[in-house]
């Protein structure tokens, strides 16, 4: 009856299935929650090549699956990121990369499609070339995104190690032929060109001074040029661009900013959050208006808006929104900013095939284009589309380029998408609700006036604590022995989220998309036949508690005491060192990935490794995010306690800290726990002498 | 399903003690279900006795552990004759029936029962059991409404309540419902009061004559005579 | 012919007064001796109790000897709780033999209540069979089907629980054993006489006497003993709070005055055919309580 331990059953999670890069989110938010934030970061970094600009600025779609938003908001994912990337210290971080092939793959555009290819193109042992039409490197994330929003030290940083790994950096390099590139010798060519050409309104007046769109507006600004800005501003459009365009206005010194938008609010596409800091800086948004016509009056803009009503939602479940005959009204203005879309503006000499709305045709799989050694990918593919999409790209050209030039059959995937049920009721009524911690931002005051960042960083307890929230989707409980399971039910009774059923043929089974992997059901299967799904949370425990006993021999400190502790939340975050540094005696604590995973036996088994006393210390049930957890800790522990005191091993030995109700001094109460199990070390040596 | 109760350490240790190779044995069947004796429970009454040893510093026993699909047949055991020569005792975690086969399979192995076998019953809840039937050979739950007074009532008895029931309590029992109660409300909701009132005679305890064998299998004798 | 003297005065229509006496731990029976001699005369029967709250005692049998010897009327008490069907059939022809012909047929308390915790309960009969048993030998046969040589004939009784928290159960146990045979019946402690009235509503359809349980209380404090550990004893709140009313020394002498009350009430009302009186080891107050009652016999 054992089980065969290399076994991983872990499924994929909505956020990773959801996330391009597919990055392992669960896996570094869980980290993040122990406090273990440079090996949070090692697994970014290994799924991300540019980090730290995706925390600043990432459209987050993993945010967006995120089932804990079920249950109350999603993890903030992003904001966990950052605070990894900056905790775990990834300024510091160096990279570097071999030559190790011959072709040369030129990259044309910079934004972060063309920064990721080339990023895994230096990976593979490929000489790249970039080639930026501007001075700088970034793209959008140089011209278009304002730095509020992404520090320009960010992406300096990222494009700075890019140059250690050794790609070839060729800014003012608008490129107008590829064929010059294959005259180069560059043997493949990744088109990146972006969409920068901003679309028309169509409407009379447009050509006035003073109109200008989006993304001309925000690469002035990012490019230093400081276009003069009037009073009143308004901005057309509702997106991000929008947004941002709105918010440099105002600092940029615009008293007066107004958005239109056709549609309501409901249906604005830019990211609620910075519509609301936004409103908060003092942007006006009139919905359901759009400007019909412009006349330039006296240096001032005469804007004609009608407002609109939207239509019965169509097939699409999407409502048009139409004008309101005879509702017209005038507004005057200083400027009036067009975002609406930008479209790609592709070269006619490159001789690619071009799509709708100006895109470059593709092979989804493979981003080949009509040319061979030709590939393409980004915005210019996609139209305006984000960041992390783009990366997503660059790294699937990366490995296309190298199969291309490897001669190989491209190896393709089929993607892994995770089949993960929504949380049912019930399950979601016995979660424990948390709202989500947000970080800390500026107040919108102090702001407006430059272009600091507006969201900070989380500090590390805040951190922890929405870490904590993560359900662990796809890592819960699984019957794994068959053959053990003696179908005791005792799973089905004991899960708090009423995870295990039995199923048409009568067999125990454990809803994967139930199971928030709490674990009290594999600590309590009397047949040990239930198993986490990712191994290595099952024997993290026996592991640490080997690992403790073998240093406290070597370290011979008298009266051996051992802990075992929750590494999550308050534990997590290094008050754990402090704790056991405030007491006098030589405790030795085993971290545990919450005490749910303490079993009778690790309590027995220290007293067999020498322990004099044994404690439990997590989080109260108050605090604990998982139901019933102290509950199960301490039945097993009174069970214990009694199994100890019938070989003559005190129950006053073993102990329970923060479990019934959060101990307010902690180290007090540990101190006098150890001064106690001194007393009783005491008592039996005497008693030991008396017997001789 | 047979209910068990693992014995305290102190007896377990004791009984062990005349041994140097113990084997601990776990069975994956009943005992498992009822907390007494499956895979975990052998693992902590392991640990239990290692740490007993480790402080009384006695004659080192070694232990190891194992545990069987059902110590009540015979051929599951098949699987622990190679390890047959190295041990000195089996501390059985099995439930009586699984002791002795397991001492008929051993002969020369001297086996310790680690439980005390409680009864055949049922889980109320996780971690409570209750007494269901006490296997006597004549059954009689189709007048009783599916409860039965001879496990369920403390005195057994056949044709209604003694008068020593409070508050629906039995007298021997606060905490349990007294079975004649239960089974008068049961008989009024199915409407069959009726055999309650019947007359029950004397049990027929020539059905459990000790010990019981049952057979089902006829005699077929060869040839077709 | 009547069956015994106390079948016959069951006959007789006159208001049967019965009481207990429990043999002591022991072979001295002087104190059995005294009581005997103190009731017999006062009383139409005495009961002897069989280890009375499952406490290990002198046997009923000797003590229905004692009183058969002294010249009184034994009733003899046979709980089915330690005899097997054998051991109770053999003592009853014992009794039988030696004159003893009056027989209170019960279940008996259950052993977790007694002095001997450990000891294994029998009950292979309930009362019912165990009246049934004694009515098949009346006809010559054993109950194995064995044929018996002499004559078996008892008077036989039973126990009822009128003021049961959960009457009907009872009611239906009471319809069985009068129908097995049982002639009288002996309640359990009554102190709710509309639960009596209730009850005998019931009883009277049937051909049987029916003698109320009247116990002697000394105290609060020992009704509430008796509420949390006499099995099927329950004395309300009312008469607790009586006797809680008095002073410390006078509890016995309110004891009195209730069972006096209880017991005149049901002469006078004419609710049952008689009582039976409980003294729990103040048998000496018994006749105390029936001159009170005004009762002679
Ligand atoms: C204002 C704004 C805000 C945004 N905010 C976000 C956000 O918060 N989060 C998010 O995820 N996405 C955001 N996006 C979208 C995101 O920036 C883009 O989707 C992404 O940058 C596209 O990357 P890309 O590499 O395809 O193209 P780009 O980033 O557009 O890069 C294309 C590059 O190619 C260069 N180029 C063009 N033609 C040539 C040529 N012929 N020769 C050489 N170089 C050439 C351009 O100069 C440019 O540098 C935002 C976009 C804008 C405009
Ligand atoms: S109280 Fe009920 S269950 Fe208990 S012994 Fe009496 S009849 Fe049986």
């Amino acid at each position: 009856m054992t089980k065969n331990p290399s076994y991983d059953h872990t499924i994929i999670p909505p956020c990773q299935a959801e996330c391009p890069l597919h990055m392992d989110i669960r896996e570094y938010v869980d980290l993040i929650a122990q406090g273990r934030v440079m090996e949070a970061l090692q697994i970014i970094r290994e799924g991300n090549p540019f980090p730290s600009i995706c925390a600043y600025v990432c459209t987050h779609p993993c945010e967006d699956a995120c089932r804990r938003g079920q249950v109350d908001n999603p993890i903030a994912i992003r904001a966990l990121k950052k605070f990894a990337v900056k905790f775990g210290g990834d300024k510091m971080i160096r990279l570097e990369a071999e030559t190790t092939h011959d072709e040369k793959v030129a990259i044309v555009g910079s934004g972060p499609a063309g920064l990721a290819a080339a990023y895994y193109l230096r990976k593979l042992g490929y000489p790249v070339s970039i080639f930026e039409a501007h001075s700088e490197l970034g793209g959008m994330l140089r011209v278009g995104i304002p730095e509020y929003r992404l520090p320009r030290e960010v992406l300096d940083i990222e494009v700075q190690r890019l140059i250690q790994m050794g790609a070839e950096i060729r800014t003012n390099s608008p490129v107008t032929s590829l064929n010059l590139l294959f005259d180069m010798k560059y043997k493949a060519i990744f088109v990146t060109v972006g969409a920068h050409q901003g679309l028309r309104l169509g409407i009379e007046g447009e050509e006035s001074a003073g109109v200008v769109d989006g993304a001309t507006f925000l690469r002035e600004v990012n490019l230093g040029l400081k276009p003069p800005v009037g009073n009143r501003v308004g901005i057309v459009g509702g997106g991000n661009v929008a947004i941002d365009a709105a918010r440099t206005s105002l600092r940029l010194g615009s008293r007066e900013v107004k958005i239109l938008y056709r549609r309501s609010r409901e249906e604005m596409p830019a990211d609620p959050n910075e519509i609301e800091q936004a409103i908060e800086e003092g942007v006006e948004i009139l919905f359901l208006m759009a400007p019909i016509k412009i006349q330039s009056v006296n240096g001032q803009l005469d804007i004609t808006c009608i407002r609109m009503e939207q239509e019965e939602p169509d097939a699409s479940g999407r409502r048009r929104p139409a004008p309101v005959p005879g509702s017209e009204f005038h507004i005057t203005l200083d400027d009036l900013i067009t975002a609406i879309g930008q479209a790609p503006q592709v070269p006619k000499d490159f001789r690619l095939r071009i799509g709708r709305g100006s895109t470059i045709r593709v092979d989804p799989l493979t981003l080949t284009t009509n040319q061979k050694g030709i590939f393409a990918g980004g915005d210019a593919v996609t139209g305006p589309a984000s960041v992390i999409q783009a990366l997503a790209t660059g790294k699937l050209a990366a490995s296309r380029i190298d199969d291309y030039l490897r001669h190989r059959y491209p190896a393709i995937s089929k993607e892994k998408r995770a089949s993960m049920g929504d949380l049912l009721p019930r399950t979601i009524e016995m979660i424990r609700k948390f709202n989500r911690y947000e970080p800390p931002i500026r107040p919108s005051q102090e702001r407006v006036k430059e272009f600091m960042p507006v969201e900070l960083v989380y500090d590390w307890e805040g951190a922890v604590n929405e870490a904590k929230r993560c359900l662990h989707c796809g890592i819960g409980a699984e019957i794994l022995s068959r053959d053990n399971c003696a179908a005791c039910l005792t799973c089905l009774r004991i899960c708090p989220y009423l995870a295990p059923f039995l199923d048409d043929r009568g067999e125990i089974q454990i809803a994967e998309d139930q199971c928030i992997a709490c674990g009290i059901c594999v600590t309590e299967c009397p047949a040990n036949a239930i198993a986490f799904r990712k191994p290595q949370e099952q024997r993290r425990v026996d592991e640490e508690l080997e690992h403790v006993i073998e240093s406290a021999a070597k370290s011979k400190s008298k009266p051996l005491i051992i802990g075992f502790c929750c590494q999550y939340g308050l534990y997590g975050t290094g008050a754990l060192a402090g704790l056991w540094r405030e007491t006098k005696a030589g405790i030795w604590i085993v971290p545990v990935l919450c005490i749910a995973k303490v079993e009778s036996r690790h309590i027995v088994n220290a007293f067999k490794a020498g322990a004099e006393g044994v404690f439990i210390a997590g989080c109260d049930q108050q605090q604990c995010p998982r139901e019933n957890t102290a509950f199960w800790t301490l039945q097993r522990m009174e069970r214990s306690k009694k199994m100890l005191a019938q070989i003559g091993i005190e129950p006053e030995r073993v102990q329970a800290f923060n479990l019934h109700a959060s101990d307010k001094n902690l180290a007090e109460a540990l101190d006098r726990f150890t001064q106690k199990i001194g007393e009783l070390c005491l008592v039996s040596a005497f008693k030991k002498e008396m017997k001789k | 399903m047979i209910v068990a109760e693992q014995k305290s350490m102190e007896e377990i240790y004791r009984i062990c003690s005349p041994y140097e190779k113990i084997l601990i044995l776990g069975c994956g069947t009943c005992v498992t279900v009822c907390d007494a004796g499956g895979e975990k429970e052998v693992s902590i009454i392991h640990s239990v006795l290692d740490a007993a040893q480790a402080r009384t510093g006695d004659k080192p026993h070694i232990f190891s552990e194992y545990t069987v699909k059902r110590q009540c047949d015979i051929e599951f055991l098949e699987a622990l004759k190679d390890k047959a020569g190295e041990i000195d005792a089996i501390l059985s975690l099995g439930c009586g029936i699984g002791v002795q086969s397991l001492a008929e399979v051993f002969p020369d192995i001297p086996i310790l029962p680690g439980v005390n076998t409680a009864f055949m019953g049922a889980s109320r809840e996780w971690g409570v059991w209750d007494e269901r039937c006490v296997a006597c050979g004549d059954c009689r739950l189709v007048d009783t409404g599916g409860i039965c007074p001879i496990t369920r009532c403390a005195k057994g008895i056949l044709n209604g309540p003694c008068a020593g029931a409070k508050g629906g309590k039995c007298e021997a029992n606060k905490e349990m419902d007294c079975a004649w109660v239960l089974i008068y409300q049961h008989l009024v909701h199915l409407g069959h009061l009726e055999r309650m009132r019947q007359y029950y005679p004397p049990r027929n305890f020539h059905t459990i004559l000790r010990p019981r064998r049952l057979i089902i299998k006829t005699e077929i004798n060869p040839g077709g005579k | 012919m009547a069956k015994s003297l106390f079948e016959e005065k069951l006959n007789s229509g006159k208001f049967i007064v019965t009481t207990e006496v429990g043999p002591q731990k022991g072979t001295d029976t002087s104190e059995m001796v005294h009581q005997i001699n103190l009731l017999k005369d006062k009383v139409d029967a005495i009961n002897i109790t069989d280890h009375q709250s499952s406490v290990m005692r002198f046997p009923s049998l000797g003590g229905c000897l004692l009183v058969a010897e002294l010249c009184g009327e034994p009733i003899l008490q046979m709980t089915t709780r330690d005899r097997n069907r054998l051991a109770l059939q053999a003592d009853l022809l014992f009794a039988y033999s030696r004159g003893i012909k009056n027989v209170l047929c019960l279940t008996g308390d259950s052993i977790e209540v007694g002095d001997h915790k450990e000891a294994k309960s029998v009950f292979d009969l309930d009362s019912v069979q165990l009246i049934r048993m004694i009515r098949t030998m009346e006809s010559g046969k054993d109950i194995a089907g064995g044929c018996l040589k002499g004559n078996v004939e008892f008077c036989i009784g039973a126990t009822a629980h009128p003021s049961a928290d959960f009457i009907e159960p009872q009611l239906i146990k009471f319809d069985k054993k009068v129908e097995s045979g049982a002639q009288f019946i002996q309640t359990q402690g009554i102190f709710d006489l509309d639960a009596l009235s209730r009850f005998m509503q019931y009883a009277h359809q049937f051909n049987v006497k029916i003698l109320a349980g009247i116990i002697l209380l000394a105290s609060d404090r020992m009704a509430t003993y008796m509420n949390n550990n006499v099995p099927g004893i329950t004395v309300p709140p009312n008469i607790i709070e009586e006797l809680a009313c008095v002073e410390k020394d006078k509890g016995l002498k309110k004891g009195i005055e209730i069972a006096v009350r209880l017991i005149k009430t049901i002469k006078e009302e004419n609710l049952c055919h008689g009582v039976h009186i409980m003294a729990v080891g103040r048998e000496k107050l018994v006749p105390e309580i029936l001159e009170e009652a005004g009762i002679m016999t």
